[in-house]
């Protein structure tokens, strides 16, 4: 157990390449972090960086309150669970989740009492003596999982784990993994593209783009309050909608803007806040997809394209006029350079 | 091809069998004519039958030796060719293993360097380097010794060229697995790419212990002393054996004991390797 401190961490390629501009975030201890970001943001980097498999160009990154930069993998008391599984092949379950300690000098009973309980807590009990190949993906995972949690280390890495699974499988691992951290009690540090993943599990999201940190908050932080378009556009299914401030449709939301917006370049509303008026917002509907639980609603002002988040069961077909009632409070405002302007109301 | 299914399958099997036929017929030769006596063979029609002579030629071969060649016993000679096989075998396997680690795993300066002087040996034959290698080999004091057989035929571009290219197709993240596992080079080495290279080490073992045993120029030229000669160097000398009668009944008892230890390898490793096939996957 123990806490983490990423101090102007960063990484440059020997050509010349930042891939991590200087990251600086703490995490605190059995605190479950979501690093998301689109590909290519170094995300993946900063916990390739964490986990020592990436050299530190520079800053300081302490685990537990000790350096660590110098440190082998092996010795930074940490595990790692990959996308791929990384399974020994030739290795039976036991005797992949059992590597590690042996190489720490474990006692071959300690190893074996360690690995059954772990397994009896991921199910894999039936699966001990079968090689990876014989199992399924999930499976697979689970092991990988195992292999990280006998090790019982002060930090688990977790590098886009779900990814290669398919939807169904991913959801329910996903609630496992959230009892896991529940169980276990340790740091979590966990890389996803993707941002429904990165709400349902985080404490607190690190969200990245192209090498540098955009925002570090809660989910519902990140969601209420995007620090920019960025953020704003990346979280959210559907995103929010975010309009230039002088295009008709940002004009007209801007209109029921009621804080103080100074230098305006661009005002977001989640599609949720949206809904249909006797007056107010003109706008005419495109598209109308219903997903049961709920419809979206394609709708057009002007030339900008808006989603409304409207109830199962809506009545609207494309071409309709519909007026759009937006509450105030529901609109975020942008600055011309994307950053979201803290207003006072 | 469907319509004339039946056909077809008659039309290979005939082909086939012909092929078959047309490879086996020197071994059948060489078998029956192990097994006559000499005179047998020198008139026509020469037999094609087993004779009587079995035990008392493959005695006299294995135990006694044949005077007109030299008199060394045969298993002599077996022993030989199989003490060099293997170590050419084993010295092949664990240097390209070792090499292509190094060029693979590690980042050293003029890694590519030593790479391309590796490959670029592959062009050169033994016999090319036959002279500097004899030259190396006399002034070390190795000429009729066991060493002086192994040790210059031990290097293998190639090999290391095949080790290098299944060690590229092995994912990077076994690596880092092991490496957040606590494995170091060593470990790593031995705990997952021996065991992953498995299928390669048996397909390369095969390939060089015939490579080792059909060794002929390199023996012929470093031993001088009879009982150091290899099993090939024995049936060229049975076929040298001057103005006598050409003894072929003993030549061909020769033949066909040479041939007894690769296809014995061949027949064991095969099944070793196609079960790797079958088993692992990455």
């Amino acid at each position: 157990m123990a806490e983490l401190k990423l101090d102007n961490v960063g990484k440059t390629y020997p050509g010349g390449v930042m891939a991590v501009e200087g990251a600086n975030f703490d995490v605190a201890d059995g605190e479950f972090i979501v690093l998301v970001g689109p590909s290519g943001c170094g995300k993946s980097t900063i916990l390739r960086m964490i986990a020592g498999l990436e050299e530190i160009t520079q800053g300081e990154l302490q685990i537990g309150g000790r350096g660590v930069n110098h440190l082998e993998p092996g010795e930074r008391d940490i595990a790692m669970v990959f996308q791929n599984y990384a399974l020994y092949p030739h290795m039976t379950v036991r005797a992949n989740m059992a590597y590690g300690l042996k190489n720490q000098g474990m006692p071959k009973d300690q190893i074996n009492a360690r690995i059954d309980e772990a397994a009896r807590f991921l199910q894999l009990e039936p699966y001990l003596d079968r090689k990876p190949r014989a199992l399924s993906g999930g499976q697979r995972q689970r092991v990988a999982m195992g292999r990280a949690i006998v090790r019982e280390p002060s930090v688990f890495l977790f590098d886009e784990p779900l990814s290669n699974l398919d939807a169904k499988l991913r959801t329910q691992l996903r609630a496992e993994l959230k009892d896991l951290h529940k169980r276990l009690k340790a740091t979590f540090i966990y890389v996803t593209h993707d941002q429904i993943e990165a709400m349902s599990l985080a404490d607190r999201i690190v969200i990245m783009s192209a090498g540098k940190i955009e925002q570090i908050g809660t989910p519902m932080e990140l969601y209420s309050k995007p620090a920019s378009t960025f953020v704003a556009e990346f979280i959210g299914s559907p995103p929010m909608n975010v309009l230039k401030g002088d295009s008709v449709g940002g004009a007209g939301l801007l209109s029921q803007y009621t804080g103080t917006a100074g230098n305006v370049g661009y005002v977001g509303v989640r599609p949720e806040a949206l809904s249909l008026g006797k007056s107010g917002l003109q706008a005419t509907v495109t598209l109308v997809e219903p997903l049961g639980a709920e419809t979206l609603v394609h709708l057009k002002l002007g030339d900008d394209i808006m989603i409304m988040r409207g109830a199962h069961g809506i009545d609207l077909a494309p071409g309709a006029e519909v007026h759009l009632s937006v509450p105030d409070e529901a609109l975020t405002v942008f600055d011309r350079d994307g950053r979201a302007v803290v207003s006072s109301a | 091809m469907v319509e004339n299914r039946k056909a077809s399958a008659i039309l290979t099997h005939v082909i086939l069998i012909a092929g078959i036929v047309f490879l086996c017929f020197p071994v059948w030769v060489a078998l029956v004519a192990s097994t006559h006596p000499g005179e047998a063979l020198t008139k026509s029609p020469i037999p094609m039958w087993f004779g009587d002579h079995a035990v008392e030629n493959y005695r006299q071969l294995l135990i006694e030796g044949v005077p007109a060649a030299g008199g060394v016993p045969l298993s002599t000679m077996m022993i030989n060719s199989l003490v060099m096989a293997l170590g050419i075998t084993f010295g092949k396997i664990a240097i390209s293993l070792i090499s292509a680690f190094a060029i693979v795993y590690f980042r050293f300066p003029f890694r590519m360097v030593f790479f391309w002087l590796i490959f670029v040996t592959l062009m050169l034959p033994v016999e090319v380097r036959i002279l500097p290698t004899y030259d190396v080999v006399a002034s070390l004091g190795m000429l009729n010794s066991y060493s002086g057989l192994i040790i210059p035929l031990i290097a293998s571009a190639t090999a290391t060229f095949l080790f290098r290219q299944f060690f590229l197709t092995i994912p990077d993240e076994l690596v880092e697995a092991a490496r957040i596992d606590g494995a170091g080079p060593i470990r790593f080495f031995i705990d997952i790419l021996l065991p992953l290279s498995r299928t390669n080490i048996a397909a390369l073992f095969i390939i060089l212990f015939i490579f080792g045993w059909n060794q002929y120029l390199w023996p012929f030229l470093i031993t001088t002393d009879q009982d150091l000669y290899t099993i090939v160097m024995g049936i060229q000398r049975m076929v040298n054996v001057g103005e006598g009668i050409p003894i072929w009944n003993y030549t061909m008892g020769t033949a066909v004991l040479a041939m007894i230890p690769p296809v014995l390898v061949v027949l064991v490793m095969q099944r070793l390797f196609v079960k790797g096939l079958v088993e692992s996957e990455k």
